[in-house]
């Protein structure tokens, strides 16, 4: 076995949630606009716009970032007063939240607010798609999470590892909880880690994989974490890799299928996302690593009678690109897979027009992958960018 | 002898009645309804005109009696001049003797036959004679009962009376009984003649007492009172060989030239001798035996080339001097031959337009007012386009009146006038209607003409309205009056337009104004938690600075910013 060569590294950043923060930002927004409206001055709020539109890839921090374009949401304006009405109202509400400090799901955030305006028959909110927009827009206007202002997202994903974690009032070690793991809260924000015995975290697309690892106890015996997504990373477990890497110093490892969603999953861990882009500074890990599955996999273990085709249709083809094909031409084109490795893979699969899954591992033995597809990847640093 | 004498002389009295009997229609009493209407508007018109010339406010009321089954007593009630005793005879009795019949003047009458055709009416349908009452303010009143000797065809005073008149009270009343008429409230009934005529005479005050006792006011809105129309010499273009003729017989001018001169318009001296140089042409054309030519001739004629033409015949001078000898005869020699020369021959001459100083158009501001008064719109506009001219000489003015919203009800509604007097009759077959109906009325904001609350008045005015017929309730389509009517009604729709649009704008900036209002309370509320302000106290900013944003002017709307498509 070959020296490994991932370990844990010195921390960069402190744990930065301060609820006095979020309440200073309301405070500061909600004068101003008094203060307009007492001068005669049309009130507004200058929001962050989203979209593509107004999103780029920082080539420095190599992080998809949020532009400066900004909109004006004025008062006394006819397209803009309802949605002004709202800002404010979802604003008194987040005071309240964290004041308190009570969580609110975005549903509930929706149900709080939502009543009829006396005198008309018009609702504040008429349907959660008014409610979740506002706070989204709180979140660019004040570029903070919606966590800290504690409406959380729902939660998916877990972690399994000897990683000792205090949430709240609990405190347990992650490698104790039996095979399910801990399940990732909506907000990590408050939650801290005051023991970590893991030289690394491996970020895992799908449950079914997390499971075979924590059985074949590959974290025990490679000191890893195993962080499952089960599919897209939802903003907590984007939130607790982040963090992880950040305030940890954990080296982050992604393991997802070898297709253009895996593969955009891994992207969104890393750079960030286009919708979020204005969280991509709390939200994305730039430094993480991309252990497989790749299209050089499917050689080098001999994996071509456990592949999948590609959906849709071929770009050489009438009609095409469609589906997996259009997805991965996409990709292709994201500065972040502008080198030489990942052009490399992407080709790869559009030429053979093949897909393969985590779970095609298994065709070999179940321990395979922990015992010698992962570990062997892992410490050799065979490693994509 | 003697039976066949007294025969005789019943099939006289028969005839007379049976005459008027069979032109009732002629004369508008036709119709139970229809027949009441026609006897106030006769009586009503009366008074109307007699104010005017007098120069006196009018005040008419108009009072109608139910006495029995289709038996009414009408009275109308004027503060007219009133009419001097020995004149009563000649007003009530005597039928086709007004003082307007066959004058070329703009009036409103049934020319001549008027009231006393509703004094013979009267009579012959209830037997029983009409009473006048009247008064010049001098220090008696007259009270006369008038019939009309048929046989005669003149007026009669039953019975007379005299009153002092302490008060100095002057005007004219007249009751009339008449059966086989009957009251309602229609369109084509008094009721509606009156408000129309109230619109149309905005310096009248009229008032309505109907059968059920109701008294209904349409007050006096204006203080001008129009002045009496005056009487135009007919133009050359405008007249028929009839005309020529009769006008001949009835002068007093010693010669033809003398009498063209006199009695036409726009005819001079050197106009006589250029009319004798054309019917001494057409008179040669006549002669001319190949078709071509002479259509070649009257070509040249029509292009005003008469010399040349004349030059054409040998010994043309001497039928000039036939002619012009013709013009120093006296007038009443004149035969029907040569009168139908003189108009073939103005056909083709060129006159100056005719003068149309005798037309009294109702005014733009006047119509606005009668509208304003009586409907109670919202919205008011008038046009009165200058006099034009139809059928070669005969001068015609144009106006009309838009009422919109107010106290209209929904549904368009079309008020006809000739000379100020309503039509109430078929309106169908009238040009005001068609060009009405052709004007495209969505351009101006009118989307549905028939739901809409608005009312369009037209009134044609001129000393010889083209009606359709002897009922005198429909002006024909010429082309030239369906031109300036329809060119009116697009002037004044625009101005509607022009409105409406205006109204859109302040409606749509009512509803935005609320749009912000309603949520001032939430925006306090949230605000007051923020910031910890008194709700109340930010309630007020809010308010205040909408009410004076929506009192600056109009609202500029503020840069609505990217985010809207996107996010809106």
């Amino acid at each position: 076995m070959p020296k490994r060569k991932i370990h844990r590294e010195r921390p960069k950043e402190k744990f930065s949630y301060d609820p006095r923060k979020v309440l200073k930002m309301l405070d500061e927004h909600a004068r101003r606009i008094l203060e307009d409206i007492k001068a005669g001055k049309n009130p507004h709020f200058d929001i962050p716009m989203r979209g593509l539109s107004n999103v780029y890839f920082d080539e420095e921090t190599r992080l998809i970032r949020m532009g400066d374009k900004l909109s004006r949401r004025y008062f006394l304006n006819v397209a803009h007063a309802r949605k002004f009405m709202q800002t404010l109202l979802i604003m008194a509400y987040v005071k309240r939240l964290v004041s308190e400090g009570k969580h609110a799901s975005l549903r509930e955030a929706y149900y709080a607010n939502k009543h009829t305006i006396p005198g008309t028959r018009e609702n504040t909110f008429e349907d959660q798609s008014e409610s979740d927009p506002i706070i989204e827009d709180l979140e660019r206007m004040f570029g903070v999470l919606r966590e800290e202002m504690h409406i959380t997202a729902d939660r998916r994903g877990y972690i399994y590892g000897d990683i000792v974690i205090r949430d709240g009032e609990d405190e347990f070690n992650a490698s104790k909880l039996g095979s399910g793991g801990w399940a990732v809260p909506g907000t990590v924000e408050h939650i801290q880690f005051p023991e970590i015995n893991v030289d690394y975290a491996l970020v895992v697309e799908t449950a079914a994989m997390a499971d075979r690892l924590i059985e074949e106890k590959f974290p025990k015996r490679e000191n890893a974490l195993i962080i499952a997504t089960q599919g897209q990373a939802s903003r907590g477990v984007r939130r607790l890799i982040h963090r992880l890497h950040y305030e940890e110093g954990l080296p982050i490892i992604v393991f997802t299928d070898g297709d253009p969603y895996g593969w955009y999953i891994y992207s969104t861990i890393k750079q960030g996302s286009i919708n979020l882009a204005y969280l991509s500074d709390k939200l994305a890990t730039p430094e993480s690593k991309f252990v497989g599955m790749t299209m050089d996999d499917i050689k080098k273990y001999g994996l071509e009678n456990v592949t999948e085709k590609l959906k849709g249709i071929p770009p050489n083809k009438k009609g095409g690109p469609t589906g997996d094909y259009k997805r991965i031409l996409e990709e292709m084109n994201y500065p972040w897979f502008q080198n030489k490795e990942w052009q490399r893979q992407l080709q790869l699969a559009l030429k053979w027009g093949v897909r393969i899954e985590q779970q095609a591992l298994a065709n070999k033995s179940l321990e395979f992958v922990a015992k010698e597809y992962l570990p062997e990847k892992i410490n050799n640093g065979d490693l994509l960018p | 002898m003697a039976e066949a004498s007294q025969l005789f002389k019943e099939f006289k009295i028969q005839s007379v009645s049976e005459f008027f009997r069979r032109n009732a229609a002629m004369l508008g009493y036709t119709g139970k309804v229809r027949s009441l209407t026609t006897l106030v508007h006769e009586a009503v018109t009366n008074s109307l005109d007699a104010c005017e010339e007098a120069g006196i406010p009018p005040y008419v009321r108009v009072e109608i009696e139910e006495l029995g089954n289709e038996h009414y007593k009408v009275v109308v009630e004027d503060n007219g001049p009133g009419i001097p005793e020995k004149y009563i005879t000649h007003v009530f009795g005597k039928m086709l003797a007004g003082t307007k019949a066959h004058r070329n003047i703009q009036s409103r009458g049934q020319q001549g036959i008027g009231i006393s055709g509703a004094v013979m009416f009267a009579q012959i349908t209830s037997g029983k004679a009409t009473r006048v009452i009247t008064s010049t303010g001098n220090d008696e009143i007259i009270e006369a009962w008038v019939k009309i000797d048929v046989d005669k065809n003149e007026g009669k005073i039953v019975k007379k009376e005299k009153h002092p008149n302490p008060k100095g009270w002057r005007g004219t009343r007249i009751e009339l009984e008449v059966k086989n008429v009957r009251y309602m409230r229609s369109k084509q009934g008094v009721f509606w003649y009156l408000k129309l005529t109230a619109i149309a005479n905005p310096h009248a005050h009229i008032e309505l007492i109907e059968p059920d006792g109701k008294l209904i006011v349409f007050p006096r809105s204006s203080d001008y009172i129009p002045e009496p129309p005056v009487e135009m010499k007919p133009h050359p273009k405008g007249v028929l060989t009839d005309d020529v003729y009769r006008l001949a017989k009835k002068t007093r001018r010693n010669t033809v030239r003398r009498f063209l001169i006199g009695e036409f318009s726009r005819i001079s001296d050197k106009k006589v001798d250029e009319l004798i140089e054309y019917i001494a042409a057409l008179r040669l054309i006549k002669t001319v035996e190949d078709k071509k030519l002479q259509e070649q001739y009257y070509q040249k004629l029509m292009e005003g080339h008469v010399k040349a033409v004349l030059r054409a015949f040998k010994g043309y001078t001497k039928v000039v001097k036939q002619v012009a000898k013709m013009m120093e005869k006296p007038p009443e020699k004149l035969t029907w031959h040569e009168a139908e020369e003189i108009v073939e021959a103005f056909k083709y001459m060129k006159f100056l337009a005719p003068p149309t100083h005798g037309l009294r158009p109702i005014g733009e501001e006047n119509i606005e007012k009668g509208l304003k008064g009586i409907l109670k719109p919202e919205f008011v506009t008038a046009v009165t386009r200058p006099p034009k001219v139809y059928s070669g000489g005969i001068p015609f003015q144009v106006e009309v009146g838009i009422a919109y919203g107010g106290e209209i009800p929904a549904g368009f509604d079309l008020y006809r006038y000739a000379n100020r007097v309503p039509l109430l009759f078929d309106a169908g077959s009238c040009v005001t209607t068609q060009a009405a109906r052709s004007v495209d009325w969505k351009r101006y904001k009118i989307d549905d003409l028939d739901r809409a609350p608005l009312v369009l008045m037209i009134n044609v005015v001129s000393v010889h309205v083209p009606y359709t017929g002897t009922g005198k309730q429909s002006i024909a389509s010429v082309d030239e009056i369906y031109n300036e009517i329809r060119l009116a009604i697009m002037d004044a729709a625009r101005r509607l337009q022009t409105y409406l649009s205006g109204k859109h704008r302040r409606l749509a900036q009512v509803k935005r104004k609320k749009t912000f209002e309603k949520y001032v309370p939430e925006i306090a509320r949230a605000l007051s938690i923020l910031t910890g302000e008194p709700e109340e106290k930010i309630r007020e900013y809010f308010i205040r600075f909408i009410e004076s944003r929506f009192a600056s002017t109009e609202v500029e709307e503020v840069p609505v910013a990217e985010e809207v498509a996107e996010n809106a």
